[in-house]
């Protein structure tokens, strides 16, 4: 008889806590699959450009299109992804670019409430004519190192400074801020011809540039 | 109405800035200011002053790519003499094809009293340099006549074309032995790369030479490229390639045409 009383309550309370413990994993289970799920989008989300950016000559082309990323402690590091395009002028045909930008931006000095300005920009670039005509380096028809240059990408450098608008909260729509920015740069080609030739002045191998940031993120 | 006005700053901005120089879009953009058509305006000027001459004097010079300082010296030292009829440039007149070599080298060459001619070197055809060249000096292939001596500038640069073009082109050449000048009795024949160096199709260098000598009094070749002063008589058939030397070593090469069948050369440092 007791063995039977104590067999009954050992089985309710072995129900009780498997039932318990089914509970208990299965809430586990949904949180940490929400978890993963909420981790997994996050790490995808940061593949959203932060921002759009359109770009008036800069050696990249008459303009150029695309978005990117700003990040860092101050946001003070910025990755633009471009596609211009050169317009046919004297050539055979207009041609397309692609340039991957760096940029760093040290500084961010407020002005008044909705603005801000960044006293300087440094900025380098690759640029990519993409068209058959150019070559990334020599084809083997040529010797070795009979060209030991590149015709389709240029680096280049620039300093430049930024002026932002900061949109109030509340009037917020599709984006935070925009940015107005100019830049003057040059490409390791010029570099080296001025390097060797005081003919060349600042003016023959030093190139304005114009721009606009519309920060969305 | 926003919008038009919007419209009429974009437009007046696009024309402000695309007429200014202070924006470059990229450095192989074609965008050419400045003379266009130089050999052309040169050569009528050449052959107007060269008329009924029968001493002729000119300087070939060569591969100024990237030398600009020691092109502005040349152009100088060229100036400070009276005693030239014009000038050749053998060629490689850029040194990655990039459309701003041209200018500032043609801006540089312009400045000689002389009139000059430039030919196409194998560095003037990277990239779109060759469509620039076109533009800015002229055909690849072209010749003029100075007194009584036919010049005939000839594109060699056989391993820029892949055979997409016949170079040298035999048809321009065979033209050029039928065409029939009035008061023309010596040639003179002008290229980049001389016959043997790599650039040139080794394939065709006999034929060239075969071919070069059917030239009414053919006197001798002159190239570029090679960076040193090599005179050879390639062939051993009397004909004598003269090479000159890169602007960077401070040479020239100074050649009289005299009559009778008689010529001169000088090496000329400055």
């Amino acid at each position: 008889m007791s063995m039977k009383w104590w067999n009954s309550k050992i089985r309710v309370f072995l129900l009780t806590v498997v039932l318990c413990l089914s509970f208990v994993t299965q809430a586990n289970a949904q949180s940490e699959y929400e978890r993963r799920m909420y981790n997994y989008q996050t790490r995808w989300s940061k593949l959203i450009p932060k921002y759009t950016k359109v770009q008036f000559a800069g050696g990249m082309g008459f303009l150029s299109l695309g978005g990117g990323w700003n990040y860092g402690k101050n946001k003070q590091w910025e990755t633009d992804v471009l596609f211009g395009f050169i317009p046919r002028y004297s050539d055979e045909k207009v041609r397309a670019t692609f340039t991957l930008k760096q940029n760093f931006i040290p500084w961010n000095v407020k002005l008044g409430k909705d603005f801000s300005m960044d006293p300087l920009s440094c900025s380098l670039y690759a640029n990519s004519v993409l068209d058959g005509d150019y070559w990334a380096s020599a084809p083997d028809k040529y010797p070795n190192g009979y060209y030991s240059f590149s015709t389709k990408i240029r680096f280049n450098m620039a300093l430049g400074q930024r002026f932002t608008y900061h949109f109030p909260v509340d009037k917020r729509r599709t984006r935070k801020s925009v940015t107005f920015f100019y830049e003057i740069g040059t490409n390791e080609l010029y570099l080296i011809s001025a390097f060797c030739n005081s003919y060349l002045k600042p003016n023959d191998y030093l190139h304005l540039s114009l721009g606009l940031k519309v920060q969305i993120l | 109405m926003r919008k038009r006005i919007t419209l009429f700053f974009v437009t007046c901005s696009t024309i402000f800035l695309s007429g200014c120089d202070a924006f470059e879009y990229h450095p192989y953009d074609g965008k050419i200011s400045g003379e266009r058509n130089v050999n052309a305006k040169n050569i009528a000027r050449i052959e107007e002053a060269c008329k009924g001459k029968e001493t002729i004097r000119f300087a070939f010079f060569g591969d100024t790519q990237r030398w600009y300082d020691e092109t502005e010296d040349f152009v100088k030292a060229l100036n400070k003499r009276d005693d030239i009829d014009f000038a050749i440039h053998g060629g490689d007149i850029s040194d990655f094809g990039l459309t701003n070599e041209f200018i500032w080298m043609r801006d540089i060459m312009n400045k000689l009293k002389v009139p000059y001619v430039a030919l196409l070197g194998n560095h003037d055809c990277l990239a779109n340099g060759e469509t620039i060249y076109r533009k800015i000096f002229g055909a690849e292939n072209f010749s003029f006549l100075a007194g009584n001596v036919k010049f005939v500038c000839l594109n060699t640069n056989a391993l820029e074309y892949d055979y997409s073009r016949p170079v040298p082109d035999f048809k321009f050449i065979e033209e050029q032995i039928n065409e029939e000048l009035e008061g023309h009795e010596k040639t003179v024949v002008a290229m980049h790369v001389r016959p043997y160096s790599m650039e040139f199709n080794d394939n065709v260098a006999r034929v060239f030479q075969h071919y070069i000598n059917f030239f009414k009094g053919l006197q001798f070749c002159l190239n570029a490229h090679d960076h040193h002063i090599k005179i050879d008589d390639l062939f051993g058939d009397g004909i004598i390639y003269y090479g000159t030397a890169n602007i960077a070593k401070r040479k020239y090469l100074l050649f009289t045409i005299k009559p009778n069948d008689e010529y001169e050369y000088e090496v000329v440092e400055f």
